[in-house]
């Protein structure tokens, strides 16, 4: 019900989270091969003729948390050096090339990882392993290049956080959920880090991350899965083996008491942020967390949404959803406040619904329609090529698992009531909770 | 193990072993048939098939379209109102409440219960004011049509859920105001098409209060019929069993004449204009240069103007603007373009968000890039490029069974033949370099943009009016209307002191109503290469009489009195008319502005204008009585130092849409003790005229007829 517009700028928010958002596979089974090759490289195909494309995949293990915290923002941004070039591939001719061919290609990357993709004609797929056999073997980075994508990174980040309402929302709330671990900065980073950051260190950071033995090649679509085999041993076989990749192993401690803070800005409705310590992605409770959250907004007949958007009108929208990450992450519930009502009305609502579900198990009807709406989800998810490519590598990056495409949603399905009332006790826990709100800076308030 | 490797390497063993010394140095070169210098040739192109699609009407008028696909167990149900864009005026918001409101409440359900039915199925209802859209597993699908139906047929419209729409409305018009995006596209919208066209009017939150039920379930009644609708129905669910379903849950729906609105022409502007929004702050400029576009879906020429579109600045990262913005200068994370045809008045924009110290940097670079492309021919490789491009994505979008469904409502609205899609690649790859120059030339229009920006004025703003026209930057709010950019006049000073001062400050009031005539001649220019002449003579209170001359021959005459008017052209004599006739009667009268104030004409000082090289304070003038907020019927432009008028704007609303025109007065010289302005620039209607006055009397000794009118003869 709310404005279209300002919903966009809200989904812009959920973006970095949303890299690995629960991917429940689909009820057509996915069938797939996996190897690795000599030099660690994991190989993941899946073949459907459906439609004459191809997705071909790279994901690498290096995300944000992987970061020297002097050098925040260097995952991300070594992101954009990859596209510079390589030893056989000129300055821009990476998109040409595959722009060229019929293609389309992008990057992301989040806390933990970094994915490379280009979907491209089928008969184009050898075009594909070569650039990215190109890219692992050896990527150009030069002055120029580092120079250009400096002040686009900039561009990026004033135009996804600084110039965006509000814009600093996930990065102020992980600063104040994590103060350990590497979660505590967004993979955007900071610019000064940016600006001190030498040639010398790219190219140690390109030889500690991207090596095929911290790589998923991840390929689905219109491929003959003989075939493609050869030509991934063709463009990636001689490609040396790395150092294995040692990662950081801070554990983040528990908070003594609840968090809150007031977040100045110049947006004009005031937000509410709750944010709650989950265990990490792929635990049993993991799942009971999301569930919970379902409960909570999924849908308009959700208990948030019922409650403190429709009933009360305390607010635009009121949520709550789970960034699943590697290491224990973060569950946030949301609201933007009704223009003249108060955060800390919204905020009691929010508390209240949340209190009756650690009170009350869910009934059996409640559990039906979230088993509904999760089978739904599973079944619509992965319907792209490019889709399915990300998840099979996401599967196997994190779990060592695959086919989880195709079996994660038993994992959602075996949640019970007495599971959803007891994540809502142990971790909406009041005590390890951060609460801020962003609210609009007034003449009479701190600048 | 490889059979590649051992196959091909036998042969060389001996000389393998040799030069392992320097292929060493080259872990590529290590396997001979791995030639990475180049790009791998493409395999032979796959055949790209479009599904096919049944297509039906039923008896109440309905057109069902149906995509069969049973690859997921899912059938999505999206119908579509075709429909002419409608105008809303003051109440702009109530078709797209109207919309919304639909899914919360019928005459059966709750808000509530309609929500718990969706959910509880794990589908999806979205309604519209274009229509409803609905989505669920294939086992659900009666669950959902009943509630679809339900919505569509049996919409109760609640206040309750009225004023809570509104509520949140209102909430969401005060969230965006900080949303670069959101205002850039109000924005946009008010210049591009104006207040007279529905694609010109910004919800406000002036005409979210003013809506009521009645409109909501007026629209409802009026516009959603059968026969002007589509039911698409993609997914997992045979033609047959679509159709029966489609007539039991949508039968019922009675069909009824639709309205089809009228939707007025635009004129065309001319010059380029600079129209900002102030978000104060700001860390990024957002930039969109835009004009209208006469280009209808499926025209014979949308084609190659889309792939004109994509070398510009569409697609991915190959375009002209994004190398040339993002990959070159490094201003931005992206720059993009599109052209946008669309059967009532399509648009072009092409837009950056960009750092505030490089925003005119970045503006000159669109600029550049924009006359570019109308100018000097692409190249052919760039042209095969694009050509590759959209064929790939062409290919790529059939992935998605919803785009087959998307082509057939496509060629059904607008009316295409039946092949148009199965033929597009062909169409696509005809595209030459000639036609893209064509189509550049023929529909972008680098000389007459909106150039509108959303940012940090105290940054930003002033390094812009180098791009307008008319060397100013025009000032909007969040909401895209016009505000005055001026800085505030002095506390106490009124428009009626500015404007004793002009007189003062030009002989004074007392001399100027002792003044009986003037008679001045000059030359006038008007962008032919013909010499025109010009004079004027004028008795104060009773007549002027205005001649121009071509080598001593009269071309033009014209005379003005108190009570009438007449211009006599190639002997061709014609009554002024009644709206010109009190424009020109301004001349009669040497002190006409102290006079209208006196007759009670609105004169409002708005402020001090500091845009141009002088100070100017500006006065605006409306009718006795006209709202706040409307348009002023004219704009004048006081020095705030000398006192000199310099200049008044205009705005009459002809046939065509408001007409703009404009008068600029310079080079102010002595008569007779008098100051007069001795150059008079006039543009109106995209032309200009300059009069140069070389002679000038004060008080001249003139027979009266000469400025009055003769009785006409029978």
């Amino acid at each position: 019900m709310y404005h279209p517009l300002f919903r966009a700028g809200w989904l812009c928010l959920g973006m970095f989270g949303a890299a690995f958002a629960p991917a429940m596979g689909q009820a057509r089974k996915i069938p797939f091969e996996s190897f690795d090759l000599k030099n660690g490289l994991h190989v993941i195909l899946h073949e459907d003729h459906s439609t004459p494309i191809v997705a071909v995949t790279v994901m690498y293990h290096v995300g944000s948390k992987d970061e020297d915290p002097n050098r925040t923002g260097m995952a991300h941004f070594f992101e954009h050096l990859l596209f510079e070039g390589s030893e056989h591939i000129a300055r821009g001719e990476f998109d040409s090339y595959v722009e060229g061919a019929g293609g389309v290609l992008n990057a992301n990357t989040t806390q933990d990882r970094t994915f490379y993709y280009e979907v491209l004609p089928s008969n184009q797929l050898e075009l594909g392993l070569w650039l990215e056999s190109e890219r692992m073997l050896h990527a150009r980075v030069e002055g120029i290049g580092i120079e250009t994508q400096r002040e686009v990174v900039k561009e990026e980040k004033r135009q996804r956080y600084d110039n965006q309402p509000y814009g600093q929302l996930l990065p102020k709330t992980m600063e104040a959920v994590y103060r350990e671990h590497p979660y505590r900065w967004t993979p955007i980073g900071s610019l000064e880090h940016l600006n001190a950051a030498s040639y010398e260190e790219f190219m140690d950071f390109y030889k500690r991350f991207y090596v095929p033995n911290n790589a998923v090649l991840s390929i689905a679509g219109d491929i003959d899965i003989k075939a493609a085999k050869k030509l991934i041993e063709k463009y990636f076989r001689d490609i040396p083996k790395g150092p294995e990749v040692r990662r950081t192993n801070v554990r983040e401690p528990r908070r003594q008491g609840e968090y809150r803070d007031t977040v100045w800005g110049k947006d004009a409705l005031p937000m509410v942020i709750q944010a709650y310590p989950i265990p990490a992605q792929g635990t049993n409770d993991f799942y009971a967390v999301e569930m919970l959250n379902q409960v909570l907004s999924g849908g308009e007949s959700s208990r948030l949404n019922r409650r403190v958007v429709d009933e009360a009108q305390l607010a635009l929208f009121c949520g709550a959803f789970s960034f699943g990450l590697e290491h224990p992450g973060v569950t946030l519930a949301y609201a933007l406040a009704s223009m003249g009502v108060e955060p800390h009305e919204v905020e009691k609502a929010m508390n209240e619904e949340v209190d009756r579900l650690k009170r009350e198990p869910i009934s059996a009807q409640e559990l039906q329609k979230l088993q509904n709406q999760i089978e739904s989800q599973f079944v619509q998810s992965n319907s792209s090529m490019a889709g399915i490519a990300e998840s099979l590598a996401n599967y196997h990056m994190y779990f060592g698992n695959a086919d989880l495409i195709n079996t994660e949603i038993e994992r959602y399905m075996a949640v019970t009531p007495a599971d959803i009332q007891r994540a809502a006790n142990t971790y909406y826990d009041p005590s390890q909770r951060v609460t801020l709100y962003f609210l609009q800076t007034q003449q009479s308030q701190p600048q | 193990m490889n059979s590649v490797f051992s196959k091909s390497s036998h042969p060389f063993r001996v000389w393998a072993c040799v030069a392992v010394g320097w292929l060493i140095t080259s872990s590529a070169a290590l396997h001979a048939q791995v030639d990475r210098s180049k790009a791998p040739a493409a395999g032979p192109a796959p055949t790209i098939a479009i599904g096919d699609y049944h297509l039906e009407k039923l008896p109440n008028g309905l057109t069902l379209i149906v995509v069969e696909n049973h690859r997921l167990p899912r059938v999505s149900w999206d119908l579509n109102l075709d429909l002419v864009p409608l105008k809303e005026g003051a109440k702009a918001g109530y078709v797209r409440f109207a919309g919304s409101l639909l899914g919360t409440g019928t005459e059966t359900r709750t808000k509530a219960q309609i929500d718990e039915s969706i959910d509880f199925i794990g589908g999806q209802l979205r309604t519209s004011s274009q229509g409803i859209f609905a989505s669920s597993l294939t086992r659900h699908t009666d669950a959902l049509l009943e509630v679809m139906s339900d919505v569509l047929l049996h919409p109760t419209f609640s206040e309750a859920e009225l004023e809570k729409l509104r509520t949140q409305a209102l909430s969401g018009l005060a969230s965006n105001a900080t949303d670069p995006g959101a205002i850039s596209s109000n924005l946009r919208a008010r210049v591009l098409f104006g207040e007279d066209h529905p694609y010109g009017e910004v919800e406000t939150p002036q005409t979210l209060k003013a809506i009521v039920r009645e409109d909501l379930v007026g629209y409802h009644h009026t516009y959603f019929r059968p026969n002007v609708a589509y039911l698409v129905v993609v997914g997992d669910i045979t033609p047959q069993l679509a159709r029966e379903k489609a007539l039991r849950y949508f039968g019922a729906w009675q069909p009824a004449e639709v309205p089809v609105n009228f939707v007025p022409m635009i004129g065309m502007q001319r010059g380029n204009q600079v129209c900002f929004a102030d978000l104060p702050g700001a860390v990024q400029s957002n930039i969109a240069i835009a004009h209208v576009v006469q280009l209808k879906p499926g025209e014979p020429d949308a084609i190659a103007v889309s792939v004109m579109n994509n070398i510009l600045g569409g697609g991915g990262f190959s375009g002209r603007l994004m190398q040339n913005l993002r990959e070159s200068k490094a201003f931005t994370y992206g720059a993009r373009s599109s052209l946008s045809p669309d059967r009532t008045l399509g648009r072009f924009v092409a837009s950056a968000n960009v750092r505030n110290e490089v925003t005119d940097s970045a503006v000159v670079e669109f600029l550049a890039e924009i006359q570019r492309i109308t100018r000097e021919k692409v190249t052919s490789s760039e042209l095969q490029t694009t050509i590759q491009y959209m064929t790939g994505s062409f290919a790529r979008s059939l992935e998605d069974p919803e785009t087959v469904a998307a082509f057939a409502l496509n060629i059904e609205r607008n009316k295409l033949p039946k092949d148009y899609y199965k033929t597009y690649l062909q169409k696509l790859a005809a595209v030459t370099v000639e036609d893209i120059q064509r189509v550049a030339a023929s529909y972008l229009r680098p000389e007459a943009l909106f150039i509108t920006v959303v940012g940090n004025r105290q940054e930003v703003a002033d390094g812009l009016a180098r791009f307008a026209q008319n060397g100013r930057v025009q000032y909007f709010d969040a909401l895209g209307r016009p505000i005055s950019g001026l800085e505030p006049a002095p506390e106490g000073l009124t428009a009626q002191s500015v404007v004793e001062r002009h007189y003062e400050a030009t002989g004074g009031i007392a001399k100027w109503r002792k003044v009986t005539g003037l008679h001045r001649s000059g030359k006038v220019e008007m962008g032919v290469p013909m010499q025109l002449q010009i004079a004027e003579w004028t008795l104060y209170g009773k007549g002027t009489r205005t001649e121009i001359t071509f080598e001593g021959q009269v071309m033009m005459e014209e005379v003005i009195t108190p009570t009438a008017g007449s211009t006599t052209a190639q002997g061709m004599k014609r009554a002024t008319s009644a709206e010109d006739l009190a424009d020109k009667q301004e001349s009669l009268d040497p002190l006409f502005h102290l006079t209208a104030i006196a007759n009670g004409k609105s004169y409002d000082l708005k402020g001090i204008d500091k845009q141009g090289e002088r100070p100017m304070y500006v006065v605006e003038v409306r009718e006795a009585g006209s709202a706040e907020g409307t348009l002023p019927e004219s704009t004048l432009y006081f020095d705030v130092a000398t006192g000199e008028l310099t200049r008044t704007t205009a705005v009459r609303v002809g046939p065509t849409g408001p007409l703009q025109s404009e008068e600029s007065y310079a080079s102010y010289q002595t008569f007779g003790g008098m100051r007069f302005p001795t150059l008079v620039t006039t543009v109106a209607n995209s032309q200009a005229l300059t009069i140069t006055y070389d002679h000038l009397e004060v008080n001249p000794k003139l027979d009266a007829s000469r400025v009055t009118l003769q009785s006409q003869k029978p």
